[in-house]
Order: structure tokens, then sequence, then C-alpha cells
């Protein structure tokens, strides 16, 4: 396997509100620190093999409960790379913890630690009391407590060896050879469970983010902390505060006797988890974030609050919904389906978790946004970051979400553990589907999946490893479905089977389209609107003159449209040629500057139009992206139209265009290479031309909402 | 509504490991054990209407996780039934909670108490606070709030020439209609629709004992002191949770919500709920009480 980690730092969920260095011998190591609660849960890292990013599913959602304090280990992330043996010693990530909660002013906190950062936080525990008001240690490794896991004792680590096989890559003189290779070997071991892609790519980049140089010195060369096997005893037996241990059954680095060893000598807990590996707090973030506040709480019990428990049959009605920000398409179709819910369940209360863009039509309706919407990290904004010129890697994008996703999907279990709703549903909710079907035990309400796409595919150009990673998600998809056919009780495609793509989820994986037919119900396309009964009058109020010829350019909300607004302006002064009567109508939307564009006579620029749907109904001709809603808009109001689907934006260059070819609308363009003459042609053969699309349904949102009113 | 109470025992889930009596100045009073463990949860008495058996939807799943104590208090149940308010009041249920404390060996506890079993707890945390490691509150009945109007218009012992409502409150109609009362009084406790069974193992318990015995404890309840028993709160220092119905007719909730301030205590507010969520609700009591014993004991 290739694993291709990109050195770009993708979005975080969360920042910290402080960060510094400590300094010590003059190594400087650096921290961070999140949140202002009373009670601080101090994170140490792991070896130089990685740094703090390891935490990065834990930081966003301890951080709502707790100050959470993460550093860089020396040796790797923005920590100096000491060059003497003796500055990696167990003792020096010890005291570097300790100098963090003095420089933090932290005089006692809740310790946590995975692998050598959980026999660090025992060892703080051990010798600084005061320090430690608990340590939750993931696989921790305590050096000589017991013997080390077999896969180290295979072969000498400082020999030079005749073969790099499995283990063989675990010696110092492979590791100054191919450390990347070192390193996807290393973390596929300890990430054993079945598509853990995305996890094993983040730890191979924090791994080249250091190098070997200075996990060769931590590991292999800095002084051991304990003698014998007597003294790691003693040191873990002084150990006074509550101790978790989490153990992962197919650990590749820590045994479960030292486990057990830590647990027997500390009095403490042992949580196994089965079926996990060494790595839990990434693989299993939903679990291991409970357990990790499950054990604070019992050692720092809340402050006392008033709760309510309404019994039963006294509960009114309730509905979460859940509408991803993600193309602006879902709020409209969205607020449509709840309208049509609410005419068969008129007692129905709905609360939404959403954020913007969702949520400005949202209050546009005068729906309850859920206040907890305001703490949801920001997946447009990510997504915006992701792209580049008119492209949009969305699957990798989606990828490289994977950090807001645990944060968001924690946020939605707080608020669900608290609030009793009868339904949830989620509309392309990924973080609430994936996580619910990783944490079956987690759904206490009826569930609706929503979607207008099924099955990730790879863009050509991304080669055999995207055919592997996207039939890699759609397989933990698929099991996820026949594993616990109970975690949704409902899924709908909005649209129809003829919609759906012709390809296959991936080699040896079912036909999408079969697999779809059998797995989910059909509501047809929701647009959220009527279609324009008189376009005549609508035209007229618009102020569009009955010669005129109407072409309005837009790329909706998004930034990423600035490149493609260029290149249809450039094509204005030859389509104005062509078409004599041409009235070109450019609406750079909220996120582009129209003064940045390039203004020629005649050619109209505006950043924002009212009611642009309207405008869109009587419009002429329109130019767009390849996005659905404005596409099915267009379609169902019978207008000719220009789309071009960002590059690698599997959606729009597949599913999207496999719906529109099934309607017969727009034409399709390609901004790789149409250039202003093909757009000016193309302007001037589509415009005012009578189309002859297939109808668009109208009753999608009742048929969506009739399937949904069941569960209530 | 005619209430047809067995007379005979139902089948417990569970019966105690060992039972016994403690005895002070000549009254006997009647306890249980269930379980055993480090950690020891004492269900204590509540007015005397009832005995240990309405904590019977508590005692087999909290024995599973702690040791449970439990005894009838004086004037029903397998309890001696003296004779006089001097023997009701507030203090001598709370020595007796201390004598099965020392009977069955229990060095501390947590102590859970409904209506008036709020004061004996109460009294217990603050006088002896070794001995205590939380409190549980459910509807207690603490006058650090007003009560429902509706029962402040009879007095106990005058005589009316109406029957309605909470004038059946009332000693001379207890003579009369004993039975009658109970009916009313534990529909007035459950007010939660569907709520059959509950009411008729309620007026069993209440039939266990007779109306002059209950008037004796009405009348002793009658001379709590308030300023007394806002002290007495003031002294409390361990954990505590209050649980209380919105809709409890005997109690209303601003009383629990009064005590949970005095108290410190958290509060957990079930909507839609009379004053017995123990004995209608089990199952949502049974976990509060488990997660609170797990966070304190």
């Amino acid at each position: 396997m290739i694993v291709a980690a990109s050195a770009r730092d993708q979005t975080r969920a969360r920042y910290p509100e402080a960060e510094g260095y400590i300094e010590r011998d003059a190594v400087r190591v650096f921290y961070e620190v999140y949140g202002d609660a009373a009670t601080t849960f101090l994170l140490f890292p792991t070896s130089p093999i990685s740094h703090a990013r390891v935490w990065k599913a834990q930081i966003p959602y301890l951080s709502r409960h707790f100050r959470v304090m993460t550093f860089d280990p020396r040796g790797n992330g923005r920590s100096d790379r000491p060059e003497t043996a003796e500055a990696y010693s167990y003792w020096e990530y010890m005291k570097d913890g300790r100098d963090i909660l003095e420089a933090t002013g932290t005089e006692t906190a809740l310790l946590g630690g995975i692998c050598d950062g959980g026999g660090w936080a025992l060892m703080l525990a051990a010798t600084h009391p005061a320090a430690a008001l608990g340590v939750a240690a993931i696989a921790p490794c305590v050096p000589r407590l017991t013997p080390a896991h077999p896969n180290y004792r295979r072969y000498p680590s400082h020999v030079p060896l005749e073969t790099d096989e499995g283990w063989a890559k675990c010696n110092v003189h492979y590791w100054r050879r191919d450390y990347p290779g070192f390193l996807e070997f290393f973390f596929s071991q300890q990430l054993p469970e079945p598509h853990s892609t995305k996890q094993i790519e983040d730890c191979v980049q924090w791994g080249l983010d250091g190098g070997p140089e200075s996990l060769i010195l931590c590991d292999e060369e800095a002084p051991v902390p304990f003698a014998t096997e007597e003294d790691a005893r003693a040191l873990v037996g002084r150990v006074r505060c509550p101790v978790l241990v989490v153990h992962g059954e197919l650990d590749g680095c820590q045994t479960r006797e030292r486990a057990e060893a830590v647990v027997e000598l500390t009095g403490g807990t042992l949580s196994a988890l089965d079926g996990a590996g060494h790595l839990p707090q990434a693989r299993h973030p939903v679990k291991v974030n409970g357990l990790l506040h499950e054990f604070a709480d019992s050692i720092v019990p809340p402050k006392p609050k008033v709760k309510t428990w309404t019994r039963a049959l006294s509960r009114r009605r309730r509905a979460l919904y859940i509408s991803s920000p993600i193309g602006l398409g879902h709020a409209r179709r969205d607020v449509a389906i709840a309208q049509e819910l609410r005419k068969l369940h008129p007692d129905l209360e709905i609360d939404w978790l959403a954020q913007h863009p969702v949520t400005k039509v949202l209050e546009a309706q005068g729906e309850r946004i859920h206040p907890a919407s305001a703490q949801l990290a920001n997946e447009s904004a990510h997504i915006e970051s992701e792209s580049a010129e008119h492209d949009l890697h969305c699957f990798q994008a989606i990828r490289r979400m994977d950090e807001i996703l645990v944060a968001n999907f924690m946020l939605f279990h707080d608020i669900v553990r608290e609030e009793p709703y009868d339904l949830w549903i989620g509309d392309e909710a990924w973080e609430v589907d994936y996580f619910l079907h990783e944490n079956p035990e987690l759904k206490s309400a009826a569930y609706v999946w929503l979607t207008d796409f099924v099955g990730w595919l790879p863009m050509p150009d991304g080669g055999e490893r995207e055919v592997f990673l996207t039939a890699d998600y759609n397989a933990e998809m698929i099991e996820h479905i026949a594993r616990f056919p109970r975690i949704r009780d409902r899924a709908v495609f909005v649209g129809n089977p003829e919609d759906i793509v012709p390809d296959s989820f991936g080699p040896e994986l079912p036909a999408i389209r079969d697999w779809t037919e059998q797995h989910y119900d059909f509501a047809g396309y929701v647009t959220g609107f009527e279609p324009v009964a008189d376009r005549e009058k609508l035209r007229h109020e618009l102020g569009y003159g009955p010669r005129e010829q109407v072409c309005i350019v837009t790329v909706g909300g998004s930034g990423v449209g600035a490149d493609l607004l260029h290149r249809v302006i450039a094509a204005f002064p030859e389509a104005k040629e062509r078409v004599p009567d041409l009235r070109m109508i450019v609406v750079a939307g909220p996120r582009i500057d129209p003064a940045g564009l390039p203004q020629h006579e005649g050619l109209e620029l505006h950043a924002y139009v009212h009611d642009l749907y309207r405008h869109l109904a009587a419009c002429d001709l329109a130019v767009v992206q390849g996005g659905l809603t404005t596409g099915m808009e267009l379609t169902a109001n019978r207008r000719p139209f220009l789309f071009f689907p960002l590059r690698h934006h599997f959606e729009q260059n597949f599913h999207v265009r496999r719906r529109l070819e099934r309607y017969g609308a727009g034409r399709l363009m390609d901004f790789g290479s149409d250039g202003p003459s093909e757009i000016a042609a193309a302007i001037s053969e589509e415009i005012g031309r009578a189309v002859d699309y297939r109808p668009v349904e109208r009753d999608g949102a009742a048929r969506a909402a009739a399937l949904i009113a069941e569960l209530l | 509504m005619t209430v047809a109470a067995p007379a005979r025992e139902q089948t417990r889930a569970r019966y105690p490991d060992e039972e016994g009596f403690i005895e002070r100045d000549g009254v006997r009073s009647y306890y249980e054990v269930y379980g055993s463990g480090e950690t020891t949860v004492l269900l204590l008495p509540t007015w005397s209407i009832v005995h240990s058996r309405h904590w019977k939807a508590q005692i087999p799943y909290l024995a599973r996780h702690a040791r449970v104590v439990t005894f009838d208090g004086r004037g029903n149940g397998r309890s001696d039934r003296p004779v006089g308010v001097a023997a009701y009041l507030e203090d001598e249920f709370a020595a007796d909670a201390l004598a099965v404390m020392a009977a069955t060996d229990t060095e501390r506890a947590t102590l859970v108490g409904l209506s008036c079993g709020a004061i004996f707890a109460t009294l217990l945390a603050a006088d002896h606070p070794e001995r205590v490691d939380g409190i549980v509150y459910i509807g207690p009945a603490v006058g650090l709030a007003p009560g429902h109007p509706e029962r402040q218009v009879y007095a106990f012992d005058e005589e009316y020439d109406t029957d309605e409502g909470w004038a059946k409150y009332n000693s001379h109609f207890w003579s009369r209609s004993y039975r009658e009362f109970l009916e009313f009084f534990f529909a007035q406790c459950f007010s939660e629709p569907h709520s059959t069974k509950q009411i008729e193992d309620a007026v069993g318990w209440g039939l266990e004992t007779d109306p002059e015995t209950l008037a004796d404890t009405c009348r002793a309840i009658g001379l709590c002191r308030l300023e007394r028993f806002r002290e007495t709160c003031a002294r409390v220092r361990c954990p505590a949770l209050v649980i209380h119905g919105d809709d409890d007719r005997i109690r209303p909730h601003a009383q629990g919500a009064a005590l949970a301030e005095a108290t410190g205590a958290k509060l957990v507010t079930l909507e839609g709920v009379g004053h017995m969520p123990h004995a209608r609700h089990p199952v949502k009591v049974n976990l509060l009480l488990r997660d609170f014993i797990q966070g304190h004991a």
C-alpha cells in the first residue's frame, strides 16, 4: 500500500487559545492550551515518532468540558530536536509535562497519555502526587515493567539485517535508509482495524514531521528510566491517584500484560477495547472521548446543575434536523421537507443543528436553530480552504475533514444525551451517520438518513490509490449497513433510481444502483420551490425587456468560482457580437469581490442579487458550476444552461452529470478545454433555446416527509 | 374506584439476606438487609402510611450494585405501633435509623428518603456527618416553600360537613372511611395516568396500619418546626440529589427546589411526574440512584 500523505496541515476543528514554549537545559518544548474550564487535562504526546496532533480527535471535545493542554515531544512537531541521547530520557519528557503545568500556572491536572506518554504521565503522578488528579493511560509504555511486546523481540534493532521484511524494519539502519517505509509499516501494524487509511496517513505524516535521528536517540540510545523490573514496579506502585488504562486487544506495540501490571500496581481500572489496535484515540475517538470524560467526571464531579427528565407520555414530539452546510442546496430542500412533515404531524417541534450558510436560510424561514449550533466546527470554511482554481477534490476534502466530523459528532452526542428527541434527521450529516454505525450503542432515537448521491468515486487522475481509497470507504459503508441495519430507520434517496450512476462501488463490490435500490427509499427530487407559473410576468417584474437575451452567470455562494467568472467575462465581447441583444449579468456572490473582476461595456456585475432563483427562472440562459441544486433548479424552470463541473469534484463530474443527462438538461462544459471562444459559441447556440427537459417532479418533499412521518 | 388489594404479599424479585428487629424504648422496628459490598444504601421510611415495600422496585436493582438496608417505619409493616404522638416525632425515626445501622454493622451509608423521609435524612446528615456518604431526596416534604393551597383549607382534627377532596385528610373522616381516604390520597400521589397497580399497592400498605396510629403520625409531622429545619439543612455537608416531579400534588416541586438550594444539592426535575416517581418511573429513578451512589460513595 502506498501512502500519499499531504504535507499541508488540514483545517482543525479548534485552534488553541494560547501557545508557548518552555525551556530547560536549552531545549525548547512547544505547548498549546485550549479552553478555560476550571479542571485541566494535560495530554502527553508519544515518542518523537509523532506529535501532539495524535490528540486531534480529543481536543475539540474535551476542551468544551476541560482546559486541555498538549505539547509536542522533544524531537518532533514545533519542539526542539536536541542532539544528545540524555535529552531524550523518559525523565526529561516527564519534566517537560511538569514544567508546562508550572508555566501555565496549573497546580494540578488530569493526565492523559498514549504509549510512552502514558508512561511519562504515570511517572509524573508517582513523583509529583500533588500535580496529578488522575492518569488516563492509553496503551501505556513503562519500560522493564514487563517484557517488551514480542514484535520488538523478533530482530535486533541496532544490527544491520539481511532482510527488511516486517518487523525487521524496526531497525535503526532501516530507519536511516527508508524512514517513510518504516512509518507506513509500523502504523499499518498499529492501526490493524480495516478502513484505517486516513489514520495511517496522518500518523505517517506526523512521523515525517520528525525524522529518524530523534527517534533513534529516544528509542534506542537514551538512558533507560528503570534499571530493573523491580525499579519499574516500585515507581508505578507509588501512584496514588485514580488510574484508567485503555488497552486495545490488537495492540502491536504494548502488551495486555503490561496494561494489567499498571492496573494491578495502581489499583486502577482496565478498559479493554476488543478489535482495537494501539491507537484507539484516533480510530475509535467517540468511545475514547467518552471514557476520558467519564474518568474525569469520576474524579472531579461536575458541578450540580438542574436537570429535567420528562415522563415518556408527557413528552412533546420533537425532531432534531441536521442539515449539511456543504452545498447550499440542502437548506432549502430540508425546509421544504420539514414543512411537509409538519402537515402530517402538526404538533412536531423541529430543532435544527446547522451552521452557516444553512442557518441563513433557516433564520429567514423562522426555524428554530438549536443554540449549540454555534459550537459546530466550520465545515464550509474547510471545504473552501481545500479548493483551488475551479478545482475541489471533494473526496479528499471530506477525508481531510475527519477532525471536524468527530468534533461535530461529539457535539451532536452531547445534545441528544441531554435532550430526548423522537427522531434525528440527517441530510448528508456524514458525522452522524458514520459515528452512529461505529458506535451503535449511542443510537437512542429513530434516525433518518437523506442523500442525493451514493458512492465515493475515484477521479481518473487519482490513479490506483484513489480507486483503492474510494472503494475502501464504500466497503466500510456497505459493511456498516449490513451489520447494523437498525441504525438507519429510513434511508431516503433524494431522486429516482434512474439518477444513480452506472458504476460499481469498486473492485469486487456491488453495483451502486442495485445496492441503492435495495437499501433506500426514493423520494424523487426535492426542489424546495414551486416552478414559475408566468415567466413573462416575472421578466416584466424583474425589468427584463421582451427582446433582451438575459444571460446570468453565477457561482452560488462559493469562493471557488472566481476563475469561472473570469473565463466567462472574457467570452463576453465575442458573445455580444454573436448575440446583439445579449444582456449578461454576473453575480459574484458573497465571497467574491466584484471590484476584482474585469469590466466591459454593457456587462453588469453584482455582488448580490436578491431572490436570485427568480432571475434564474426568468433568464434566457444561465452559466453555472456543476452543483446539483442550481442545475436542478434551472431544469425545473426549463431554462437552458451551460454547466462547468469543478475539477476533481466527483459528485459534480459523475453523480450530478448523470442526473442532468437523465433530465436531458444543460450543456456540459469543460473548464480545462473550453476557452472564451468556445463559451461565446455555446452561449449563442443555447440562449433562448426551447428545451425538452424531462419534467421535474413536484412532490419530492411530500414523499420524503411521508416516509419520515411513519417513524413518529 | 374500588381497589381490590390482595392481602397476600406478592412474590418478591429478591428476598432479604438478613432480617431482624431493633428495639428502642420498648418499640421494635423491623429491618432487612440485601446483598453485600463496601457501599451501603439505606432506604429510609417515610410517613407510616406505607412501609418498606414501597422501595420494591429499587431493592432488587440496587442490591446488585451495593448493600441495601431498609426498615419499616414505626407504625406500619412489621414494626410496632406505639400509641401517642410523641413516639412518631422525626427524632424517633432518625434514632431508629441509627439503631438499624448499628444492628447491621453499617458504618456509613448513602441515605435515600421519600417525602417525609427527607426530614429524617437531613437530621442524620447534619448530626452524624461521619455516617452519611450522601443523600437522595425524592419528592421531599419540607416546609422550605409553601404547600399546595388546596391542602391548607381543612384542619386535620376539625369536623366538616364535606368529604370533598382534601377534606378527606381528616381524622374524623378516617375513622369513618379510612380506605376511601387511602384511595383518594394515593390517586393524588400518582397523578400520572395508568397508575392503577401502584395505587393498589400503596392502598394495600396503608391498610396494614390503622387510622388511629396513622393519625398520631400525622399530628407528629405537624410539630416539625421550620426554623429548626433550615438550620439543620445548613449543616448538611455531604453531596445530595433532589428528585422531584413537577406534577407532585402532595408536595410542590418548589419545596424540592428550595431543599436543593438549602443543601447545595443537584436538582433533577421529572416532568409530568407525581409524588412517587420511584414506584411509577422505577427505571429512571434506579439509574439516577446508581449514578449518584457510584459518583459519591
